[in-house]
């Protein structure tokens, strides 16, 4: 057949986009219940199922010494058992609403995320309720979960994205902080962990006076008030005060550590220093400047490594805040991921280094940050189309001593931003000789093409 | 344009209407005004299942083409134009089927109809070797990170290949082999389009904040001219006999973290009351940490770390009930397949009491709020019953048929398809130390957001 192709179908010019609906990210309602508890309430119409979230203040570095994977211990107990029901009669009585409850530690606190059909939210509450006030913590149940935690450990050293991860945290901070160890603890620290550990946490950091609960969905006809009022009203507790938070620091010399994956397909990168979190005013350029290198495959790392290259199916920039605090002095991670095929390792971190330099060198153009907020503030009303996606911002925002304003204010503040300031940002954020580089891949076959590079003294770890 | 248009009042007050063009294009629309977003979803009706020997993952390594340009869209250009106007995308390719969406601010629809129609009606304009090249390299990349580099990566790949016989359209997963990956051609790419890329083979569903009338009058001045022909070939015959009649094993020594126990058992098809009473049976059995399984392995004998029963449904081909347990510590595989193997004849004996009926209706009642609680997951749900059952409107009312479903009904479905001679068994052995030496559906862009999580 000959190469030119013409079209049977009618063709018509791109057409033009209507006018845009109004829409705004929501702003919740703050109250505070009697027992101290903070809540924040949103309606979001058509939402049946609501998001319920729940902040507790137990960051990770209190854990006590030696104790790593406490808080995580804690977190999965609140769902096995309290004063009324066994573990088993637990998770069958929240199943039975049709809810999932989730919980998690990290780094400023544990946080408990419920869904449930508004249908039967009252039923649920309770259980939240129930698992925050009078959590069983038997010693069979604590047991079982320090198990099940140590079973867990080696799935995810052999998962290569995970093991990076673990990696450039260890390379990053120093030795003696806990952002610097797994969030979730090691073999030797879980297995110390016992029921009485656990107590002990619960009773030193949860009480209602500093937690807060984020509560999200379609709550036309519900009376949340009442609900919430014989439900997580009813937990009791004492003033307490907040925790205080340590200072962030790190070591960003330009390095490569090299984790040994003897015949590994793929090489895992993940590239990574700390910058400022949300606080800092640079934090709506810096959005832009990140996503314009690396949030989607039209990005300029994408365009090159896979679009034109074809070495991965996707590297990803990106910022994960650690730990903020009301003063402004808190951290994120700023990194780079994806994988790459082996025999690409080389040539794929020279042309990511090569994206960097001239990123730094002739900035971005005034067309990629118009499409970076076209799209980043654009794609808001779809982004927070459920109730648990505004749920979980709201929480982000309250863990990280922000606004309740601040998701909406950030939006508006992008539109703001122009190429120059994203440039800086971006170009600050991701400095070509200030960047750590954690490489899980087969270590006899990458390690003298990334020596050449020059990007760092190469050491090789294993394990 | 046909006049075909129906609204019909559905469950949980969602309606949908269906049109029909000249050329056969099905158009199936939701009215939703809410939020001011818009969701496109286009099902192709091809997937792996039509692939043939010798060129395993050529739908899905064209569904990356489709992102490669079309006459009046440059390279990148349909990313690009819908990330610029605020809306998100992708493409994905299953055993079954292969759609495309764009979920768009509600005032940037008509832009993300005319993309979709672009690439209908002239990919092959644009579609040229350097976007074979380049793409071919990206999904081998694909296959390597999503299942060559991680433990257990190719257990699902392996027990299709168990489950469905050689030969059988569902015998291979839609990423197909790195062989038929290199295999494949500029030409087959071209083949394949013009086979299978026709209006009157596709669903197109568009849910949100729209005006049906100037929506529908929009597909039809872009989709409107786009020829249909009827040059497709349906798939090899999926049918098989109701049950696999003497089990089935494979055993893999590899660099895996933990033993694994993992078995495909064949179920009913998709769109049956008999599938929707194995997808109760598998809920009860091992979904969530109430299930028995959970409760028996992970909590009492402590056996595994994890354990339950995921459902895969198939309807041109038997369904397939996916039971994964990974092992606790030093505990060996018979210990586990004995109490899998008793939990499930007693299961087949006693059927599920009224409360395990209640948890399981539960869980999979909000699964389907879920699924329908977001423009994109109702556009895509339409098509999907558009597309295989013919009627979109069963969407709507799927929910009830699973809450439809009779605890007898479970028991039945447990005793005639959870029985150990109609499944394939995947066990997975670590390598010791001294041995280890140098050793369902997927999508066109990365879709995790980016973290570094431990």
């Amino acid at each position: 057949m000959s190469d030119v192709i013409t079209p049977a179908m009618d063709l018509h010019p791109q057409p033009a986009g209507g006018a845009p609906r109004p829409w705004a990210f929501p702003a919740p309602e703050r109250t505070t219940l009697d027992n101290g508890l903070t809540v924040l309430t949103c309606h979001r119409p058509g939402q049946q199922v609501v998001a319920v979230e729940v902040l507790l203040d137990s960051p990770l570095d209190t854990e006590p010494e030696g104790l790593d994977g406490l808080a995580t211990i804690m977190a999965r107990a609140f769902s096995e058992g309290t004063d009324r029901d066994s573990a088993e009669e637990f998770a069958a009585e929240l199943e039975r609403c049709g809810a999932t409850l989730d919980a998690f530690a990290d780094h400023p606190g544990v946080r408990l995320s419920l869904e449930v059909p508004v249908s039967r939210l009252e039923k649920a509450l309770g259980l939240l309720a129930d698992a925050l006030r009078a959590p069983a913590f038997a010693e069979a149940e604590i047991e079982r979960l320090v198990r099940n935690r140590l079973d867990e450990i080696p799935h995810e050293q052999a998962n290569p994205a995970r093991r990076a991860a673990k990696e450039l945290s260890r390379q990053l901070f120093p030795a003696g902080s806990r952002v610097s160890r797994p969030r979730q603890g090691t073999e030797e620290t879980v297995e110390r962990i016992d029921a009485a550990a656990v107590r002990a946490f619960y009773e030193r950091h949860v009480r209602p006076a500093t937690a807060t609960a984020v509560v999200v969905g379609d709550l036309e006809g519900t009376d949340l008030g009442a609900l919430l009022a014989g439900s997580l009203g009813a937990w009791q507790g004492d003033a307490g005060q907040p925790n205080p938070v340590p200072p962030v620091t790190a070591d960003d010399t330009g390095r490569v550590v090299i984790v040994d994956r003897p015949g590994a397909v793929q090489t895992q990168l993940l590239i990574g220093r700390v910058g400022p979190d949300r606080h800092d005013r640079v934090w709506p350029a810096q959005v832009l400047g990140t996503y314009s290198l690396g949030g989607t495959l039209t990005s300029r790392l994408d365009r090159v490594l896979r679009e034109e290259k074809g070495y991965t199916y996707g590297v990803r920039s990106f910022a994960q805040v650690l730990r903020s605090t009301p003063e402004g002095t808190g951290a994120a991670m700023l990194a780079i991921s994806g994988s790459v095929d082996t025999e690409s390792t080389g040539p794929a971190l020279d042309d990511l280094w090569k994206v960097l330099r001239t990123l730094a060198a002739e900035g971005l153009t005034d067309a990629e940050l118009d499409t970076a907020v076209q799209n980043l503030v654009g794609v808001a009303p779809l982004k927070y189309e459920t109730a648990a996606a505004v749920a979980s911002t709201l929480a982000d925002q309250v863990e990280q001593h922000l606004p309740d304003d601040f998701q909406a204010r950030l939006y508006r503040m992008m539109t703001e931003t122009g190429a120059t300031e994203a440039t800086a940002a971006v170009v600050s954020a991701f400095p070509a000789d200030r960047l750590v580089t954690v490489l899980v891949g087969d270590a006899s076959r990458i390690a003298e093409p990334v020596r050449a590079l020059g990007i760092g003294e190469v050491s090789v770890v294993t394990g | 344009m046909g006049d075909t248009a129906t609204a019909r009042a559905a469950s949980g007050g969602l309606t949908a209407t269906e049109h029909r063009l000249a050329n056969g294009l099905r158009v199936v629309l939701s009215e939703d005004h809410l939020t001011p977003v818009a969701a496109v979803c286009l099902w192709y009706d091809v997937g792996s299942r039509h692939e043939v020997k010798g060129r395993t993952g050529l739908a899905h390594l064209f569904e990356h083409l489709m992102f490669q340009g079309s006459a009046q869209v440059k390279g990148n250009g349909h990313f690009e134009l819908v990330q610029g106007a605020g809306g998100s995308l992708n493409g994905t390719t299953s055993f079954e089927r292969t759609n495309y969406f764009e979920t768009m601010p509600a005032h940037q629809l008509e832009l993300a109809l005319w993309l979709e129609a672009d690439r209908m009606g002239t990919l092959l304009t644009a579609l040229d070797d350097e976007s074979m090249e380049n793409q071919r390299d990206v999904v081998k990349n694909e296959r390597r990170q999503r299942y060559d580099n991680v433990p257990y990566g190719t257990a699902f790949e392996k027990l299709t290949a168990l489950a469905y016989p050689e030969g059988h359209p569902y015998h291979h997963t839609p990423i197909g082999s790195m062989a038929d990956l290199d295999a494949a051609t500029l030409e087959d790419a071209r083949e394949f389009f013009r086979t299978y890329y026709a209006p009157n083979n596709a669903v197109l569903s568009v849910v949100g904040d729209i005006d049906p009338g100037q929506t529908l009058a929009w597909i039809e001045k872009y989709f409107g001219s786009i020829p249909g022909h009827e040059g497709k070939r349906p798939p090899r015959d999926g049918s098989l006999p109701d049950t696999i009649g003497s089990e089935l094993r494979e055993v893999v020594r590899e660099e895996v973290p933990a033993r694994a126990l993992m078995a495909a058992y064949r179920l009913p098809e998709d769109g049956t009351r008999a599938a929707d009473a194995a997808d109760v049976a598998l809920t009860v059995l091992g979904g969530g940490e109430s299930s028995r399984l959970y409760n028996r392995l992970v909590r009492r004998d402590r056996s595994a770390v994890a354990a339950g029963f995921g459902l895969l449904r198939l309807a041109g081909a038997p369904s397939l009930g996916w039971l994964d347990v990974k092992a606790s510590g030093d505990v060996e595989i018979p210990a586990i397949e004995t109490a899998v193997d008793e939990e499930l004849a007693r299961f087949a004996a006693e059927g599920p009491t009224a409360e395990e009926m209640e948890r399981a209706q539960a869980q999979l009642e909000r699964e389907w709020l879920d699924r329908l609680g977001t423009v994109a997951g109702r556009a895509d749900e339409l098509c999907r019953y558009a597309v295989l059952f013919g009627d979109p409107q069963l969407a709507l009312t799927a929910v009830g048929r699973v809450l439809d479903v009779t605890a007898d009904e479970v028991r039945q479905a447990a005793a005639e398809r959870l029985r150990p001679d109609n499944r394939a068994v995947l066990v997975y052995e670590p390598l010791t130390a001294e041995e280890a030496g140098p050793a369902d559906q997927t999508d066109t862009a990365t879709g995790e957001e980016a973290a570094a999580s431990e």
